[in-house]
């Protein structure tokens, strides 16, 4: 008697949870207030990036030049803010102004924000789109079904992946900037032991592999590896085999140094370079942010200030493939707006002026990245080569971007991640790592 | 015929429970279900899921990154949880003679296990690091050449050197466990092994040990646990790789939740891990008894 009322209780205690959980897999409501939207004049953010100083900065111009505004600003770091954000949007409490990563994530996201063409429109103009660069603009569309010709999101920075090459070793050593493949896989040997690691790769992260896969792809067979994501070729074809080929050489032919899969991107191997621990470090458009001329100069290395210890480059042609290095880049990351934003007005003129206008203005101040918009340049450079470095990059390089840094799917990212990870381990070949790729496509 | 009493009674110790309860089904039931419901579907954890029924589990005993997970976690339980509680039982043996500075060193053996395991994984990537490490310094001074080499970064040795910080990390705990224990032995009963002629290894070994069965099994159970659930250490130390080399349960769980979106498949994921997690520790209870949870003699 007393087992069946104590089956009877955990019965009903299952019964009632299972009625609680009820709503697992459903899709967050579409309701017309949300707990993370503010409403009145207050309008929420949050994000991974831009960190401060650059966001208070911005918060600061907008709310000096509309009196009475205020925004409640929220940045974390990027893996916490993934969490967060899928966590608010499962509980209908997002933020007013969403950062987004261009592809994939704003794809997910794509029911839960607002379409931005009218509020771009209503800020720049009809002819609004001329005012960014085509690939930035592009990037935000990334993913988009057919006929679906909406942004979810506005690109607020640029990026083009490179190679930063160290001055000050270069002017003792006499080292040169690698052209081709065959300058690069000299580097190494000829450098090696000179206290200095020559070619430094923090492989740990997949961002920067893939990064560097697409770099490789495109130097190649310039736009073959979009045409695999597409598929309108198979990721078996012998060009693509072929980048997975010279992705294996960085290891195997002792380009990278030892432990490469190892490091991280951030903060090791940019921690590292900027100590001058190293020759050269592929990386992106992004390290000219290292000289900040808003922040107390004294805590910026040395070889930072002014830029003055660093020159981009393009990653070296590869044999048989295209006769110069490709541009590969796009935006950094996007903001959108939440669909259920309490006060959509006030959120777009912010994440317009976040854009282009004076917050825009105060972010390319003190982040030196390159914009998402053209015209828009810093006020103040700190040195003439840092001058030197961003007209190279936003005015030479930044409008021959023709290839994009992202894949469109999650699932090919991370198969590709994933066969670059192989290959440098030896766990795979290049042939077996785009079958795997290949299968992974197949089964999407 | 009840007496009206200890009705009440029952209901007073009712609501003693009561709240307990709640927190239970809310903090406890309450998401175990609901991952058992998000297993079953095709779901990105933002737009409306797919019911797909036990496809998510079909598809996990085909995925082989998942069949490595298990296996490093069948590699992970002995070669941690054995060498923790050998140093552990060593240490707390040592400990527990009159030493001078004797909560010095207690202290300091402690002090590993309440550090952040992020903090501990960043401090020992640092250490292992090959070109600019602690570990790189000391062989370019003695010509050690194998402490120059990529542990974390090679998939053959990554795991283990997770292990071995992991060890480092959690030797302290089994160091307090066992010095618990060593506190609850009856002095008298080592005495008279002593005055039967027992030397200090017989007595460790015949004696001490044996009378530490409470306490070896609460830390395997514990140990066990706490592999299944290992996270923090191996994502900042390698994320799980290289090449999934290192990944275990909770890392591609989380990799499948918060890379690729699928909620569902990493609920998969959590669901197996339940499923282990309170399958060994049944299979403990039931072979060694519940005693050494309750204190109870079997």
């Amino acid at each position: 008697m007393r087992l069946r009322k104590s089956f009877m209780i955990a019965g009903a205690g299952v019964a009632a949870t299972s009625l609680l959980a009820a709503c697992a897999g459903g899709a967050a409501t579409s309701a017309t207030t949300t707990d993370g939207s503010a409403g009145g004049d207050t309008v929420t953010f949050r994000g991974w990036a831009p960190i401060d100083p650059a966001l208070s900065g911005m918060i600061d111009a907008f709310e000096s030049a509309n009196p009475g505004t205020t925004i409640d600003a929220t940045v974390m770091g990027g893996p916490d803010y993934w969490v967060d954000l899928a966590a608010r949007v499962s509980s209908n409490t997002m933020s007013d102004i969403v950062g987004l990563m261009p592809g994939a994530q704003t794809q997910q996201y794509r029911d839960y924000l607002m379409p931005l063409n009218e509020c771009a429109a209503s800020q720049w103009g009809d002819d609004w789109e001329d005012k960014f660069y085509p690939i930035a603009l592009d990037q935000a569309r990334l993913g988009n079904p057919d006929g679906d010709d909406n942004f979810y999101g506005l690109p607020v920075l640029t990026q083009i992946m490179n190679i930063w090459a160290n001055t000050e070793i270069m002017d003792e050593t006499g080292a040169e900037i690698p052209q081709t493949w065959a300058d690069l896989e000299a580097v190494t040997p000829t450098y090696e032991g000179n206290g200095f690691t020559p070619f430094l790769l923090g492989a740990k992260q997949y961002w920067l592999n893939t990064s560097i896969y697409l770099e490789l792809a495109n130097n190649i067979n310039p736009g073959l590896v979009y045409e695999a994501e597409d598929g309108t070729v198979p990721w078996t074809d012998p060009d693509l085999v072929k980048a997975f080929e010279y992705w294996q050489k960085l290891f195997t032919d002792g380009i990278a140094q030892e432990g490469a899969n190892a490091l991280e991107p951030y903060p090791d191997a940019v921690g590292m370079f900027e100590a001058g621990d190293a020759l050269f470090l592929p990386l992106g458009s992004q390290w000219i942010q290292q000289s900040d001329p808003t922040a107390d100069q004294s805590t910026i290395a040395d070889l930072s200030k002014g830029m003055n210890g660093y020159e981009p480059f393009l990653f070296p042609t590869i044999p048989g493939g295209a006769d110069s290095p490709q541009y590969v880049g796009g935006a950094e990351f996007l903001f959108g707006i939440s669909k259920n934003s309490q006060n959509p007005e006030l959120a777009c003129q912010v994440l317009t002026d976040w854009i282009a206008g004076a917050g825009g203005q105060v972010l390319i101040n003190t982040l030196f990245d390159l914009p998402a918009v053209k015209g828009l340049e810093p006020q103040v450079f700190t040195s003439d080569k840092q001058e030197e470095i961003f007209n190279e990059l936003a005015n030479e390089w930044l409008p021959q971007v023709q290839y994009s840094r992202y894949f469109k799917d999650p699932a090919i990212e991370t198969a590709v991640s994933d066969a670059l990870a192989a290959v440098a381990t030896g766990s795979m070949t290049p042939q077996e790592a785009a079958e795997s790729v290949q299968e992974v496509y197949d089964g999407l | 015929m009840r007496h009206p009493l200890a009705r009440r009674d029952r209901l007073t110790s009712l609501a003693f429970v009561v709240p307990a309860l709640i927190l239970f089904f809310v903090f406890v039931a309450y998401p175990i279900v609901y991952n058992f419901q998000a297993s079953t579907l095709d779901w990105d954890g933002a737009t409306a899921g797919t019911f797909v029924g036990l496809g998510n589990f079909v598809a996990l005993a085909h995925d082989p990154v998942f069949t490595k997970t298990l296996l490093n976690s069948a590699l992970w339980i002995p070669l941690t949880i054995v060498p923790q509680a050998l140093i552990g039982l060593g240490l707390a043996l040592m400990l527990n003679q009159p030493l001078r500075g004797r909560g010095v060193y207690r202290a300091l053996l402690f002090l590993p296990t309440v550090l952040s395991p992020v903090v501990v994984g960043i401090v020992w990537a640092q250490i292992l690091d090959p070109n600019s490490g602690t570990l790189a310094a000391i062989a370019e001074q003695t010509g050690l050449t194998f402490l120059k080499f990529s542990y974390l970064g090679d998939p053959k040795t990554a795991i283990f050197a997770v292990m071995v910080v992991n060890i480092w990390m959690y030797t302290g705990f089994s160091l307090l466990f066992y010095l618990a224990g060593l506190q609850l032995i009856e002095p008298s009963l080592l005495e008279a092994a002593k005055l039967d002629g027992a030397n200090f290894w017989q007595r460790t070994t015949r004696v001490t040990f044996p009378l530490l069965r409470n306490t070896h099994l609460t830390l395997l159970l514990l140990g066990i646990i706490g592999s299944l659930k290992t996270f923090e250490l191996l994502y900042v130390l390698t994320s799980g790789g290289p090449y999934h080399a290192s990944e275990m349960l909770p890392t591609y769980a989380f990799k499948q939740a918060f890379q690729l979106h699928s909620i569902g498949y990493a609920s998969a994921i959590s669901v197996a891990l339940l499923v282990i997690a309170i399958g060994s520790s049944l299979l403990m209870t039931r072979v060694f008894g519940a005693g050494f949870i309750t204190g109870e003699e079997r």
